[in-house]
């Protein structure tokens, strides 16, 4: 299938969209805002707004933009290492393991001594389930073979997170937590998570300029090899780039399904499958995509973030299965 | 100076250890049973697949080059062509390219040779099976690399299209690359500078054609009687 946009517009209609929807953002809520008073806030010369807006609507937009780069530009990363399409950190179990390892965090009561504790065990967790993976898929990475290792992971993973949870001795506050961590929401975002996510600009800057190279590699490592990429330093910085930005996105607003799926195949379907312009897209859409699936929950009264792209991406899921075959 | 040699090359448990050296402009044809290790020489010759023993290319031993280099000196050509993403078939030339920083050079001209230039920007995953094994075929010469190593290019190939891979590793040959490919038509092989014949994951014989493959060897390593016949070069009953 041709490419229905020339590569050069989708980036700046991207940016135009992330932009509307980024003022909508801080404009909609309990307290509408207009544009006037959003400058005011911003500025500091309006009290009520600035605190509207740099307590609770700018941490969890930039929590969304955040977390919306990450898991689409894992999951361009991981369809492009396994040479799947549909291969996603979330249907992999790589998100699992990040909210696994949050939720021990939160259970064992280490969120409370200090709240950076919670993205390293995320990372840790991710790490472990990564590590699965690939050493299913080393016997071939098929799209059954696939998908059916991520069933597995996700309820050994979804295993240890109900065990946590049926601890007696869990607090009704730390249950609270772990709930949100099952469900992925932005609520009651603070700037700790924003810092606690900053870490996700690295990876983006780091994975920028890989977009050549994981084009040969989504031919095979053995054509990229021969082709002058080296394949053992690449892939190792793909998983470790898509690991530690799919574990930040989790420790921060949970488990948020279908995003590294959705986003990808629909830029794709819009400008071709080169990486050179998917990774800097899949950034900037994925931004687009989470917020404006945050908005749409907004809108509806309060639906939780993963709901909503759970609602998106399953369908979606289904008609890219049905193509498949 | 040998521009591909192999100095005892074992990969344990697939082919025993191989020593074998091809000069420039040599067109060398890799024959033997289906399992017999032909796949596995090519992939440890162009250092995909763990080794032991020493690959050099135009005497450099391989394991000291670093990776880009080993894109701009060789070119390998998989049995398997499958793309999961699609990719236009221009750009998959164009990947030839990218050990020599994506300069583009002579990717129409390898669009032009394998019929290509039509089909150059349709997505290389709607192709039939011999069209992207041209598209392969095509990258490979657009990587302008000294030395080819190509597996199986014939078998997907309408005749006159693997005529034309022929001829177009005999123009290789005479400008003086080196090109070693595997093959099952033996015919084909009488048309070779070298027949390199692997029986059982080992080296069985290396030479002219004419006088590596006798019907006692024929015998031997394919279980088929055959006989030379005036005007043919090889006679199959």
């Amino acid at each position: 299938m041709k490419p229905l946009l020339p590569a050069r517009i989708a980036l700046p209609l991207l940016l135009l969209a992330l932009g509307g929807l980024t003022f909508v953002s801080l404009a909609v809520g309990d307290v509408r805002l207009g544009p006037g008073q959003i400058v005011d806030g911003l500025l500091g010369r309006d009290e009520f707004a600035a605190t509207i807006l740099w307590q609770i609507r700018l941490p969890r937009l930039c929590v969304a933009l955040l977390v919306g780069s990450a898991l689409a530009a894992s999951g361009l990363v991981m369809q492009a290492y396994f040479r799947n399409s549909l291969a996603s950190p979330d249907l992999l179990g790589v998100s699992s393991g990040g909210a696994a390892g949050a939720v021990i965090a939160i259970g064992a009561g280490w969120a409370a001594t200090s709240f950076m504790l919670v993205p390293v065990t995320a990372v840790g967790g991710a790490l472990c389930a990564t590590g699965a993976v690939i050493v299913l898929a080393r016997q071939g990475a098929g799209t059954e073979r696939l998908l059916l290792a991520g069933i597995a992971l996700n309820a050994l993973l979804g295993a240890v997170t109900s065990y946590v949870l049926s601890q007696a001795t869990l607090t009704y506050e730390r249950n609270a937590q772990i709930l949100f961590w099952l469900l992925g929401g932005l609520e009651d975002r603070t700037w700790e998570h924003v810092i606690m996510a900053t870490p996700i600009l690295l990876g983006a800057a780091l994975l920028w300029p890989l977009g050549r190279p994981m084009d040969l590699l989504s031919l095979g490592w053995r054509e990229a090899q021969s082709l002058g990429v080296d394949v053992v330093h690449l892939r190792r910085r793909l998983l470790s780039l898509a690991t530690l930005m799919t574990a930040l996105a989790t420790a921060v607003a949970g488990t948020v399904g279908f995003v590294g799926l959705v986003v990808p195949h629909i830029l794709r379907l819009l400008v071709g499958p080169e990486h050179r312009r998917l990774v800097p897209l899949a950034l900037v859409g994925g931004a687009t995509f989470v917020l404006a699936c945050d908005l749409a929950g907004r809108a509806a009264g309060g639906l939780r973030l993963g709901i909503v792209t759970a609602l998106v991406g399953g369908p979606f899921f289904l008609w890219l299965l049905r193509r498949q075959t | 100076m040998s521009a591909l040699e192999l100095r005892e090359v074992c990969v344990p448990g697939r082919l025993a250890p191989v020593t074998l050296a091809l000069g420039p402009g040599q067109m060398a044809g890799l024959v033997g049973p289906n399992g017999s290790g032909k796949s596995t020489l090519l992939q440890a010759a162009c250092g995909l697949l763990p080794h032991t023993g020493e690959v050099r290319w135009l005497g450099q031993p391989l394991a000291r080059l670093p990776v880009n280099e080993r894109g701009r000196m060789t070119a390998w050509v998989p049995q398997e062509a499958h793309f999961e993403f699609g990719f236009s078939v221009r750009a998959v030339v164009a990947q030839g390219r990218y050990a020599h920083g994506d300069d583009g050079r002579g990717v129409e001209e390898a669009l032009a040779r394998f019929d290509l230039t039509s089909l150059a920007d349709r997505p290389v995953n709607h192709l039939s099976g011999g069209e992207r094994h041209r598209v392969l075929l095509a990258r490979a010469l657009a990587t302008g690399a000294a030395i080819h190593l190509w597996d199986e290019p014939l078998a997907a190939l309408d005749p006159r299209h693997a005529l034309e891979v022929l001829m177009l590793g005999r123009t290789l040959t005479k400008a003086g690359s080196t090109l070693i490919f595997s093959l099952h038509d033996l015919r084909v092989a009488y048309c070779l500078d070298v027949v390199v014949v692997l029986h059982a994951g080992r080296l069985r014989a290396v030479g002219p054609p004419e006088e590596v493959l006798t019907p006692d060897l024929l015998l031997e390593v394919f279980g088929v009687q055959a006989r030379h016949e005036p005007g043919l070069a090889l006679f199959l009953p």
